[in-house]
């Protein structure tokens, strides 16, 4: 009967979903339990308290600190540039443009490519702008916060679409202007949400392998000043597989757990202050 | 009810997680008929209506005990054809929702599904049905055009239509006219009192008016329960319970 | 304030503007069709063929995409039409956590399964020697990279589909694959088109996680299991030698162009897709 063929298919379907996700499922998993296992083997109290020796990447002594402090240096330091161009730029979204205004399609979409852009370009071009000057830590925040701009914007973005309109129109009736309203009423209740983009566009620099390559270069030791070039973790990883030496490799994996361990953690705490924000959320 | 019941809810309960909708409810829906379950909003006509064609499995966390027969079999047995079933079950819900397809392949979509190839028995049986629902003068030149570029009543009309093609024995309406303006609603009111003669139908309505002007049969929901069901004469001109008095009075609504 | 929209247009602008200028230098010097076309990258005696590079973006790619648009599919209308609230409120924030991971990470787990496999098993399988790092390895690592937005992407679509939708098909008696595919999946094709086309766009500038499993071979892909190069890695490799040769920094910009140029379309395709198509069907 026709029907039972349709049954028969709808169960087939339905495998066939279930085979799709389960791959998934494995894969990824594979993918996080060989990091974990293999990293976690390897990890030694050395590694994460200790700079690179001169034979490091040839199997001598020493540990990533290097790259972890300059890590977090550079990701904090863009995450902050960041900031400073991606708040006002969702403030003026959400207070001076309407929703339905074509700028702010236009910024939006701006916005879209300036994310999409490969970060290996950004470096490339700045490699351009900055011509002759040493690769360094400044450089580094500077490329990684413009790369970071989009990022931070978009998930702010979607956090200040939340905020209800009625809380903008109490503002205005209290007598304040708009740039009052944007800075002093928005952005206070935006907090918990700024808190939870700024993460994620922290999470996004500190990954960065491409851009920084070309344009915080690498070093051994702990960058004293922004002038200096500077080590990060995706960096350092690339660095160490790419040796034949199988004790640098395995600090390589090391490395890596290190730092899908931090993108983890700041990935959950962006998580939470968004879940903060939107729990105090009156919901329309 | 004196006529033979082609639909029949035994003990019925009905619950969303912690929240009973339906309690113990039991009812016969007489054939060929009218009938029009009425009731304040949140009273569960229309958790009964969806409990007839099994939509409301697709809600979350809903429990259903009891029964419900179809021609003696209950529905909602383990071993039970679902989608056979709706297919016995036309539904028209108060929004009007066109599949994302033309005006043609919205009708075309049921009987394509249950087998129906030819392209000559589609075109016929397109052209059958939504002549059948009044909308075949006003798009017979636009079979081909998405479904979505019809006025609400229009879509409404094509709902009813998508419906009829798969030739279910039992037409459920949602509060079908709700969202249709006077002269769409008039227009399928008086579809509905003419299809009373080939099919069971089975509305749900707040508007007492339209009650009144269709039902052969009321049945008076609160809370959950039926608290009165009879012919809609008696109904209206001689309610039993004082509740159903409150309620077509307007005193609750 | 307007300081920072400002920025937001001008980084864009000035990008073109710098890679632009090289690009259209290099192109004044050596005509379009040899740069782009050219299959000859010697740089030292002057030749500046870019296509083994697009060729090899293009193809990794493209297979990264094979690979992942049917299983991104799946797991999206799982997760929308199937999984249940417990299995959705683990998976759906599983898949966000997954987008985030840095690109080395998924290199690194190409170089601890994706090579020795390509090298052991699936290259002897086919007769063919391989050292692991090649144009399959690389699309199977883009791939994985690409699946999680994907994912999170369609399922957004296919949630978007109102319930009334689904609820109206199967009163006519559909199985709730005919509503999958011939109601809700009709409905997100727009959608999913975009995100497919917005993915691919993201995946041809990928750069760390392909160059680890790739290797570094310029020249027009030949074999699956040989090895290439992209754009993006002629730019990461080229880095240290910049300074060498005045027109060899136009190549390297007009490579960056290439992939600016790209993302652009891309973006713009896709939008175009989202609400012309859309339009289109309704």
């Amino acid at each position: 009967m026709n029907a039972r063929h349709r049954y028969k298919a709808d169960t087939l379907f339905h495998i066939l979903l279930n085979t799709g996700v389960v791959i998934f499922c494995i894969v990824f998993a594979t993918m996080i339990v060989t990091i974990t296992m293999k990293g976690s083997m390897h990890l030694t109290v050395e590694l994460v308290t200790q700079v690179p020796s001169d034979m490091y990447f040839n199997g001598g002594p020493g540990g990533v600190l290097n790259a972890i402090v300059g890590s977090i240096m550079l990701a904090t330091g863009a995450s902050i540039l960041a900031s400073t161009f991606a708040v006002p730029i969702v403030l003026y979204l959400r207070v001076y443009l309407g929703k339905r205004s074509f700028f702010a399609s236009a910024i939006r979409f701006l916005m879209d490519i300036l994310w999409g852009i490969p970060t290996i370009v950004y470096g490339a071009v700045s490699v351009i702008i900055l011509y002759g000057m040493k690769a360094s830590l400044l450089a580094g925040i500077v490329i990684v916060g413009i790369i970071e701009i989009p990022v931070l914007a978009r998930a702010l973005d979607e956090v200040a679409q939340l905020v209800p309109a009625e809380l903008l129109e109490a503002s205005y009736s209290l007598g304040a202007t708009r740039g009052q309203t944007a800075f002093k009423v928005l952005f206070r209740e935006l907090l918990p949400g700024f808190i939870s983009a700024f993460l994620l566009a922290f999470g996004r620099g500190i990954g960065d392998a491409a851009a920084v390559l070309l344009v915080a270069g690498f070093s051994d030791s702990i960058p004293g000043s922004l002038l200096e070039p500077a080590a990060t973790l995706p960096v350092s990883i690339f660095f160490q597989i790419q040796t034949p030496f199988p004790v640098v490799q395995e600090r390589a994996y090391a490395t890596g757990f290190v730092l899908m361990i931090i993108i983890l953690c700041v990935s959950l705490l962006s998580r939470l202050f968004y879940s903060r924000f939107s729990r105090y959320q009156v919901n329309k | 009810m004196e006529k033979s019941a082609h639909l029949e809810a035994k003990n019925l309960s009905v619950s969303y997680g912690a929240n009973q909708a339906i309690s113990g409810l039991s009812l016969r829906i007489p054939d060929n008929s009218i009938t029009v379950i009425i009731g304040p909003s949140g009273c569960g006509k229309t958790t009964l209506l969806k409990s007839f064609n099994r939509l409301l499995d697709l809600g979350d966390n809903v429990q259903v005990t009891g029964e419900v027969l179809v021609d003696g079999e209950n529905i909602y047995s383990p071993t039970a054809d679902v989608p056979g079933l709706r297919k016995r079950m036309g539904l028209l819900a108060q929004r009007p929702c066109p599949l994302p397809m033309s005006i043609y392949d919205n009708v075309a979509f049921g009987p394509r599904l249950h087998g129906l190839r030819s392209k000559k028995d589609i075109d016929l049986l397109v052209r059958r049905e939504l002549a059948e629902a009044s909308l075949w003068d006003e798009v017979k030149d636009r079979l081909h055009e998405p479904a979505t570029r019809l006025s609400v009543g229009q879509q409404q009309r094509l709902c009813l239509a998508r419906g009829l093609a798969v030739r279910p024995e039992v037409i459920l309406g949602d509060e079908p006219t709700s969202a249709l303006d006077p002269v769409s609603s008039k227009k399928i009111e008086e579809k509905f009192l003419a299809l009373r003669s080939i099919y069971t139908i089975v509305l749900v309505t707040h508007i007492l008016r339209q009650a009144k002007r269709l039902a052969d049969y009321i049945v008076f929901m609160f809370n959950g329960r039926i608290v009165e069901h009879g012919p809609a004469k008696e109904f209206f001109e001689n309610p039993k319970e004082d509740l159903s008095r409150e309620y077509i009075s307007g005193v609750i609504s | 304030m307007i300081l920072s929209v400002v920025m937001v247009i001008l980084v864009p602008a000035l990008m073109l503007w710098i890679l632009g200028s090289s690009s259209a230098g290099l192109f004044a010097d050596k005509g379009f069709a040899a740069i782009v076309f050219g299959e000859t990258w010697k740089p030292l005696s002057g030749r500046f063929g870019l296509f083994p590079f697009i060729a090899g973006s293009t193809v990794v790619t493209l297979l990264a995409m094979a690979l992942a648009f049917p299983v991104s599919l799946c797991v999206a209308i799982y997760l929308s039409e199937y999984a249940s609230k417990r299995v959705t409120a683990i998976l759906r924030p599983l898949v966000d956590l997954l987008a985030g991971l840095p690109s080395v990470l998924y290199g690194m787990w190409g170089l601890l399964f994706v090579v020795p496999f390509i090298r052991d098993a699936a290259a002897p399988f086919f007769g063919l020697a391989s050292t692991g790092l090649s144009i399959i390895s690389a699309a199977m690592v883009l791939g994985l990279m690409v699946l999680p937005v994907l994912v999170q992407i369609c399922s957004e679509v296919f949630r978007s589909v109102p319930a009334a939708m689904r609820e109206a098909a199967f009163s006519l008696g559909a199985t709730k694959a005919e509503v999958v595919l011939r109601v809700v999946c009709k409905k997100s094709l727009a959608g999913i088109l975009a995100a497919n086309i917005l993915a691919f766009g993201r995946a041809f500038g990928e750069t760390i996680a392909v160059m680890m499993v790739l290797g570094f071979s310029v020249r027009v892909p030949d074999s699956l299991f040989g090895s290439g190069a992209t754009l993006p890695s002629l730019l990461a490799n080229a880095y240290g030698e910049m300074s060498s040769h005045p027109l060899y920094e136009k190549a390297l910009m007009t490579a960056a162009m290439i992939l600016l140029v790209v993302i652009i379309l891309f973006n713009g395709l896709s939008r175009f897709v989202m609400t012309r198509l859309r339009r289109g069907m309704e």
